[in-house]
């Protein structure tokens, strides 16, 4: 059972897997994610593929484990957070989830990382709280060819008003997988205009470790 | 201190501040794996960085990136003992390591893994024996772990590829180095493709010669047992490193195959003894399937 959270650091950041992350974002994760070649031997590569299971599978026998990597992933976060640490250091801290890819009302409106969080606060009381929303549903990213940048998503966000108070004066930005950092660059954004000098960082369960292709990238001089 | 970086930097590692802090430890002259884990034993819940002042971690994290760089090593991870990768059967090692590198796909690692380990100067029966197993083992899913040495480790790995099966390759030398150098590309392509790990310290490798770097290469015998759930023996000497894994494995609990035309060569005394330890004697295959899935 993992008790530390691992920093995305300059190490990590060197690999350009989250490009638009740089050194002065906190953000952090669990596990990696390196299922893009077919394994899913790893407890966080099948972790990742039952949260993502789609809504539509929702009242198939699919669902059972879907259901399962929601209340897993809620108690890893759980762990990494809470272990020899003083509680009312996280009460003094917003929970937001990333938006999924559909708006709220669309059939295949997935609130997993919401349900995540609230399995992370059962019993703790934690702060969580929906205060980015989405205006109109996208492609999830994973599965379109040009994947939206920062901007392109922020424009697409807005603060939701219903839960803006008491303001903030911690925020942590959770994600089920960190891949790129656009939703996170976009997430932080709107919250920093929202609600300026309010710190703000990351959690995520794993990072995406991209499948590099060519194999002269293990021979590539820098 | 905002509370936001409190919650997170009391519960995190920093990969680069840890393997600096690896790399400071194992600096010192005196540093083994048994010294580190009698350390570490005494405070189970720490990281390298606790015993490592942080300005000179990052300065030796510089340095070893330094020599991974000009030996063309540019994409690399490290695990480091409490974090979510690291795996918890490493643990059983009498000396457990606190941090590994790595390169490749991690998730191999929790794969169905079976070591097969020997001489590197095999005999042309060993040689084909190896083949033969490793076709074997792969149709059944399981990934070959091996050392990248010359002679079995290598046929084991290179038949595990050609058969489109998985590899893991635990190294005794540091990532920057390929041993022997004619296994460069070998390691490349399983560094690339598959898996490879090293818990050896980039800088102190770099820096001392190779006589002392031997005893890196039973250390990683001892990891490679504990990352696998059985060794399978196919040929060694009376004196050969094989045999520590051997032993690690024994102790460890794990399973541990020795072919039976090892028994059958009248100069060596290992087979026996090991038998009476624990190690099972196989005649083929199949005796290893079941044991395996038992």
């Amino acid at each position: 059972m993992p008790v530390r959270l691992i920093r995305v650091d300059a190490l990590i950041l060197d690999n350009q897997d989250h490009y638009y992350l740089d050194r002065n974002d906190q953000c952090y994760f669990i596990g990696e994610y390196t299922a893009r070649r077919g394994y899913k031997f790893s407890e966080t590569n099948q972790l990742i593929f039952n949260l993502k299971k789609s809504p539509q599978l929702r009242g198939t026998n699919q669902w059972y484990w879907k259901e399962q990597a929601i209340a897993q992933a809620g108690r890893l976060l759980r762990t990494v957070l809470t272990v020899g640490l003083n509680q009312d250091v996280l009460r003094q801290t917003v929970f937001v989830p990333v938006p999924p890819s559909k708006a709220r009302g669309d059939p295949l409106y997935d609130d997993r990382m919401l349900r995540v969080l609230d399995e992370l606060s059962r019993g703790l009381d934690l702060d969580v709280r929906e205060l980015v929303l989405q205006r109109q549903s996208t492609s999830a990213a994973h599965e379109r060819d040009d994947r939206p940048t920062p901007e392109e998503l922020a424009a697409n966000y807005y603060i939701n008003d219903e839960c803006r108070e008491p303001v903030p004066t911690n925020v942590i930005i959770c994600d089920d997988l960190l891949t790129s950092g656009s939703h996170f660059k976009a997430m932080q954004s709107i919250l920093g205009d929202a609600f300026p000098n309010v710190p703000i960082a990351g959690v995520f369960i794993a990072r995406r470790v991209p499948q590099t292709d060519d194999p002269a990238d293990t021979n590539a001089v820098i | 201190m905002a509370a936001v970086a409190q919650v997170l930097s009391t519960n995190s590692v920093s990969p680069l501040r840890e393997m600096g802090a690896y790399e400071a430890l194992w600096a010192k002259t005196s540093a083994t794996f048994k010294r580190l884990a009698d350390r570490f034993r005494l405070h189970p819940e720490a990281v390298p960085s606790d015993f490592v002042d942080p300005a000179v971690a990052d300065k030796f994290a510089l340095q070893a990136i330094e020599i991974l760089k000009r030996a063309r090593v540019t994409r690399f991870g490290v695990l480091v003992h409490g974090t979510g990768e690291y795996p918890e059967r490493l643990r059983e090692a009498a000396h457990p390591v606190e941090l590994l590198y790595y390169q490749g796909w991690l998730d191999l690692a929790e794969s169905q893994c079976v070591a097969v380990v020997g001489t590197r100067a095999p005999s042309s029966d060993a040689a084909k024996r190896t083949r033969s197993l490793v076709r074997r083992l792969v149709a059944d899913k399981f990934t070959v772990v091996s050392g990248l040495a010359r002679g079995i480790d290598t046929i084991a790995h290179e038949t595990a590829i050609a058969e489109g099966g998985l590899t893991i390759a635990v190294i005794g030398t540091a990532l920057s180095r390929a041993y022997p150098a004619e296994n460069r590309a070998l390691q490349r392509r399983v560094a690339h493709e598959y898996l490879l790990i090293s818990q050896v310290p980039i800088i102190r490798f770099t820096h001392q010669g190779p006589k002392q770097n031997r005893i890196f290469f039973p250390e990683r015998n001892v990891t490679m047992s504990a990352l696998t759930q059985a060794t399978i023996i196919v040929e060694a000497g009376e004196t050969s490193g094989t045999l520590v894994q051997a032993n690690a494995a024994l102790k460890q609990g794990r399973k541990l195959f020795i072919l039976d035309s090892c028994f059958r060569n009248p100069g060596l005394t290992w087979p026996a003894r090991l038998e009476k330890q624990g190690a099972i004697r196989v005649k083929e295959y199949d005796e290893i399937a079941r044991h395996l899935a038992s």
